[in-house]
């Protein structure tokens, strides 16, 4: 049984308060935009831009390869994402190489290529158009052996036909086949990879996509190094709103806006609870 | 939208661990572990069977094909299970030298120029090729930031002086690099947890329960 203390100050029983309040009341900011969404106004970030820049300034038959590592655990923060990229490329006309650099993005690509961007309804056909290479676990040296031999890492694409009997594929047998790198990761570093092995030795034109928290780690390469970046859902939604594609990104966007409130108020909380405990006196 | 049995499957199975997770953040309870335990069981055996898929296409199939050249990265790659013998597990060395050599010669040279010269180029010309007062401060503080929080891993000489007034700056630059990095922590568990509630209340409620998705 606990025994009678001394009594507690205000700082203390504010720093004490229930963290399931808490989470409570983040849970319920977050569900009100997913039932009712608000629509809140999206600044599109000079990141962004550069990003859709460097596609939309692409001429038309241009070839995009798509080093695509998403992840299912993950899919939440990037589907906005690709989804409104892999748009505006067959919207202008671009030819792409899509292929897999991590186990479970072959299963994204399909599901999300098929079913909600549809190359078909813009007229593009596979194997002319575009082309799905299956997953194989590149890493650095990986992407090394990509730009420099597409064959040699990819022999067939996903059904098992070999690179050679795809028109698409006909003259593209390295980076030079390539007029824009697409980088998706999801391990922070790997933003290095695409540094490494695409922009130095061949000056090649990249755009990167990755997590919110990656974010900080792929700026300082911006504008230099990488034509532009996105990272996190938040500005995908932002490259929704500027290419005219909206997809999942504007409810997730309200969702959040919100839902940060809630931890908001618990850090103010934490912060007026250490600082009163500090200086205060007993409150 | 008519769903199928299949996906109305999904939708009970995803909820059933989405919910069993979610259950954390009440307190840790049994519903909670074995929806952890369940999940990571699945994603081991999805990714030892996709890798056991690789391991035959990019390397069995074509040996038998004929490009023995392959038989070398696959006893390589053989040769890191003797980790698993007490008595043999130094010839797991070998492979481990050969990744880290090739590690090593791939990413040395574009490390150099890409992350050294053309950054600390880019620092630079941000300061002298600004064109509006915001863009010539803006350069001014990364040039800053970059130079004390260098100065702030310098540990072979003592940071007094001038030094250690450059790395305390250099600290507080460094403070607010790890806060903006944590703030994206934060917002990214945020969207995960926005998604899967999106999940629930789309997929499940109205699609699986309500059938009116």
């Amino acid at each position: 049984m606990q025994g009678k203390g001394p009594p507690r100050s205000l700082w203390e029983r504010l720093g004490e308060i229930d963290y399931r309040w808490l989470y409570a009341l983040s849970l319920v900011l977050m569900v009100i935009p997913i039932l009712r969404p608000f629509g809140l106004p999206t600044v599109v970030s000079e990141p962004t831009k550069g990003y859709y820049k460097a596609i939309v300034d692409l001429p038309p038959g241009s070839v995009v390869a798509v080093s695509f590592g998403s992840s299912l655990a993950l899919l939440d923060e990037q589907e906005a994402q690709f989804i409104a990229t892999w748009k505006v490329y067959f919207q202008h006309d671009l030819k792409v190489i899509f292929y897999c650099t991590y186990a479970d993005s072959m299963i994204i690509l399909n599901e999300e290529l098929d079913k909600i961007v549809k190359p078909e309804s813009y007229g593009k056909a596979y194997g002319v158009d575009y082309v799905r290479l299956p997953y194989a676990p590149l890493g650095e040296s990986g992407e090394a052996a990509f730009a420099t031999n597409i064959r040699g890492v990819y022999p067939t694409d996903i059904y098992g036909t070999p690179l050679d009997e795809i028109p698409m594929m006909k003259d593209i047998n390295d980076h030079r086949g390539i007029d824009l790198i697409h980088f998706q990761y999801t391990s922070c570093t790997d933003v290095e990879f695409v540094i490494r092995q695409w922009v130095v030795p061949y000056g090649k034109k990249a755009i990167i996509t990755t997590l919110g928290c990656c974010g900080p780690m792929a700026a300082p390469y911006y504008p230099t190094q990488i034509k532009g970046f996105l990272s996190g859902s938040g500005m995908g939604t932002e490259l929704e709103v500027l290419s005219g594609n909206p997809g999942p990104g504007a409810v997730m966007s309200d969702a959040k806006n919100l839902g940060i409130l809630g931890l908001l108020l618990f850090l103010l909380l934490g912060n007026i609870s250490y600082i009163g405990k500090k200086f205060g006196g007993k409150g | 939208m008519k769903v199928n049995f299949w996906e109305i499957l999904g939708a009970w199975v995803g909820a059933f661990f989405v919910i069993s997770v979610m259950t954390m953040l009440w307190k840790d309870n049994p519903y909670f572990r074995f929806g952890q335990q369940a999940i990571i069981g699945a994603t081991i055996a999805h990714m030892v069977l996709f890798n056991m898929k690789n391991v035959i296409n990019m390397a069995l199939i074509p040996i038998s094909k004929g490009q023995l050249l392959l038989i070398i990265p696959f006893i390589l790659g053989l040769m890191t299970y003797t980790r698993l013998l007490k008595d043999y597990a130094w010839i797991a060395k070998y492979p481990t030298s050969v990744l880290v050599g090739v590690g090593v010669g791939v990413m040395i040279a574009g490390t150099l120029r890409g992350q050294i010269i053309d950054q600390v180029k880019a620092t630079v010309m941000d300061v002298f090729a600004a064109t509006t007062a915001t863009d010539t401060i803006n350069g001014v503080i990364i040039a800053v930031g970059t130079v004390t929080a260098i100065t702030f891993w310098i540990f072979t000489r003592e940071h007094t002086g001038a030094l250690g007034m450059s790395a305390k700056i250099g600290r507080v630059f460094l403070m607010i690099s790890l806060g903006a990095n944590w703030a994206g922590e934060e917002v990214w568990y945020l969207t995960q947890m926005i998604g899967r509630l999106i999940f629930l209340i789309e997929v499940f409620i109205k699609g699986a329960l309500l059938g009116i998705a």
